[in-house]
């Protein structure tokens, strides 16, 4: 199984070439930098417009604060970093700077996930989103490709709320459909069916877009909205299927699963329930992340054998 | 050296004894408070605000050190930001005096707690409004927090002129003196090294508070650090310079009267 067939484009870059276009109309859209600019590819933002590109430095925490600072000011501030440093360093800075005082920080974690590959455990962080949607006032966000990157992001730079978007570091499929668009609060049927519902957000999605999948009646629910999460949407789904997958390259812990099991026991729908992520452990080295999508049973694979197990299940 | 008044005679030596009467009262009635700290940075807040230097309609001032919020409190009811009976509505439910300094409470700009986080919160908001100065109240026990540091050269970096960071600095923190607990000696000698303009200052000398305010406020593209030597707890003597008096809950009927009765000849 692979996805050969399909274009894969960069959402860092997407990021770095719409931001770019916001901060063209919008003078007061600013980037704290983390040290990590041309990680980011914002060496162009950074060229272009000198007085609003910040850079901090490697010092998470003084960055958040900064940010948020900035923020108070009324500019948009987009904080920029690598997962795994922003927001795992300065967690408690954008709990208590950012949210508590409710300032218009986006925060931006690049190469999130075990599709970090080669970089290894420390890099591949798989906890942000458990960390971010564990704090009041803060949204969380992961686009599915780079085309949903660019929906994505005009729409939360506009949003008066401090925010997290997840971002992987490898260049992936395009399975976002051109015609729709994107709104807080919302997640889109990618694909509608009636056998099994499946729930996930980030590239992972575009694994069940293989042939090997066409046989299977799914309903492909994509989750980029993570907080607020679509509730209406998923229970309908659920409703209708009677069975629920989420896959996502994260921990189980505080994961989506967690927020989509505890939704579903709490509408009093009963459903047949598999969740898929990475179990309470750390990833590992590779230098391709189908080997450690494999190793830690988030392989096409994998799918296959949890949407059988669905639809055995009694 | 230029001789200044007897620090005795200033007009605001009143305000000082009021207002150290109104944080011993918030603190007694909650049972609660951090008292020890708001002693020893009231007279700066009350020269921050009263000594016509600034003017924080425009001007931002950041309290990084949540934790003595009473002391802002009493100052900023003073102020008229709202009413004096409030501050004995402090750290009660539903109260808009938080125990740690909150967006609710009228005249405060960031809500802390955390230590550390203040200063860089401060550059940031100096970063976005060139036009007015942004003062940062921190502490010495605070600068245990690596993240200071990373604010400290930050401003320079930016050459954040209008950025002044005064540190209140009594030797004390809630688990002993600063010297026991982390050294940070020649704190001057630090800030300078890394490119601000420093004063030493006694904290409790409104002469010398408003002439340091003064200088820092002159100052173009150095950020400015106001070294403010106190005493935790000042005012009463058995509170001066003991840490078990960093923050108490409910003072004993006799504490409290003693205290009271040394305030009212402060």
């Amino acid at each position: 199984m692979n996805s050969k067939n399909i274009d894969n484009k960069s959402i860092r870059q997407a990021f770095a070439d719409t931001l770019f276009e916001l901060a063209v109309k919008n003078p007061q859209l600013y980037v704290v930098d983390i040290g990590l600019r041309p990680s980011l590819y914002l060496d162009k933002f950074a060229a272009r417009f000198k007085s609003r590109f910040i850079e901090a430095g490697i010092a998470e925490s003084d960055a958040a604060a900064i940010a948020a600072g900035l923020a108070a000011g009324g500019k948009t501030v987009f904080l920029t970093s690598f997962a795994c440093f922003s927001p795992s360093l300065n967690w408690g800075v954008i709990r208590q700077s950012i949210c508590y005082n409710q300032k218009n920080v986006k925060i931006i974690g690049s190469h999130a996930g075990l599709m970090s590959g080669d970089l290894g455990a420390t890099h591949q962080m798989l906890e942000d989103v458990a960390l971010m949607r564990s704090l009041p006032n803060m949204e969380v966000f992961a686009p599915l490709d780079a085309v949903e990157m660019t929906r994505i992001l005009p729409v939360i730079a506009h949003s008066p709320h401090p925010a997290y978007i997840r971002l992987p570091r490898v260049s992936t499929p395009i399975v976002y459909p051109q015609k729709l668009s994107f709104t807080i609060g919302k997640s889109q049927i990618l694909k509608p069916g009636k056998d099994i519902s499946v729930l996930g957000y980030g590239p992972i999605l575009s694994e069940l877009f293989v042939d090997d999948f066409k046989k299977y009646s799914l309903e492909i629910i994509n989750c980029s909205s993570l907080k607020p999460l679509d509730s209406e949407t998923i229970l309908k789904s659920v409703k209708k299927t009677g069975r629920c997958l989420v896959i996502e390259d994260h921990q189980k812990n505080g994961g989506l699963g967690d927020a989509v099991a505890s939704l579903i026991l709490s509408s009093g729908l009963k459903c047949k329930f598999i969740h898929l992520g990475v179990n309470d452990s750390f990833g590992q080295s590779a230098l391709n992340y189908f080997d450690l999508y494999h190793y830690y049973g988030l392989s096409p694979l994998a799918i296959l054998q949890a949407l059988k197990s669905l639809l055995n299940k009694k | 050296m230029i001789l200044l008044p007897s620090k005795k005679s200033h007009p605001l030596q009143p305000l000082a004894r009021s207002l150290r009467l109104d944080i011993l009262e918030m603190i007694n009635h909650a049972g609660f408070g951090h008292i020890g700290g708001s002693f020893s940075s009231i007279d700066i807040l009350i020269s921050l605000y009263n000594s016509g230097v600034f003017n924080f309609d425009k001007d931002h001032f950041i309290l990084s050190a949540g934790h003595i919020c009473p002391a802002l409190y009493a100052v900023l009811a003073y102020e008229g930001k709202f009413p004096r009976e409030e501050l004995l509505t402090y750290a009660q439910f539903a109260s808009r005096l938080q125990g740690h300094s909150n967006l609710d409470t009228p005249g405060v700009e960031y809500a802390s707690g955390s230590l550390g986080q203040g200063l860089s919160f401060a550059c940031g908001l100096a970063l976005g409004d060139k036009t007015h100065h942004t003062l940062c109240l921190t502490t010495d026990g605070e600068h245990n927090e690596g993240q200071i540091w990373e604010a400290v050269a930050f401003a320079n970096k930016y050459h954040q002129g209008n950025l002044i960071n005064i540190v209140d600095c009594n030797g004390y923190q809630l688990g002993g003196s600063t010297k026991e607990m982390m050294p940070l000696d020649e704190l001057a000698s630090k800030y300078l090294h890394f490119g601000w303009t420093v004063t030493t200052v006694d904290g409790h000398n409104f002469y010398a508070l408003e002439k340091a305010l003064r200088t820092a406020k002159s100052s173009t593209i150095y950020p400015s650090c106001i070294i403010a030597k106190t005493t935790l707890g000042k005012g009463v003597s058995f509170m001066e310079n003991n840490f078990e008096y960093h923050d108490v809950k409910k003072l004993p009927e006799d504490i409290y009267l003693a205290a009271k009765n040394e305030l009212q000849k402060y």
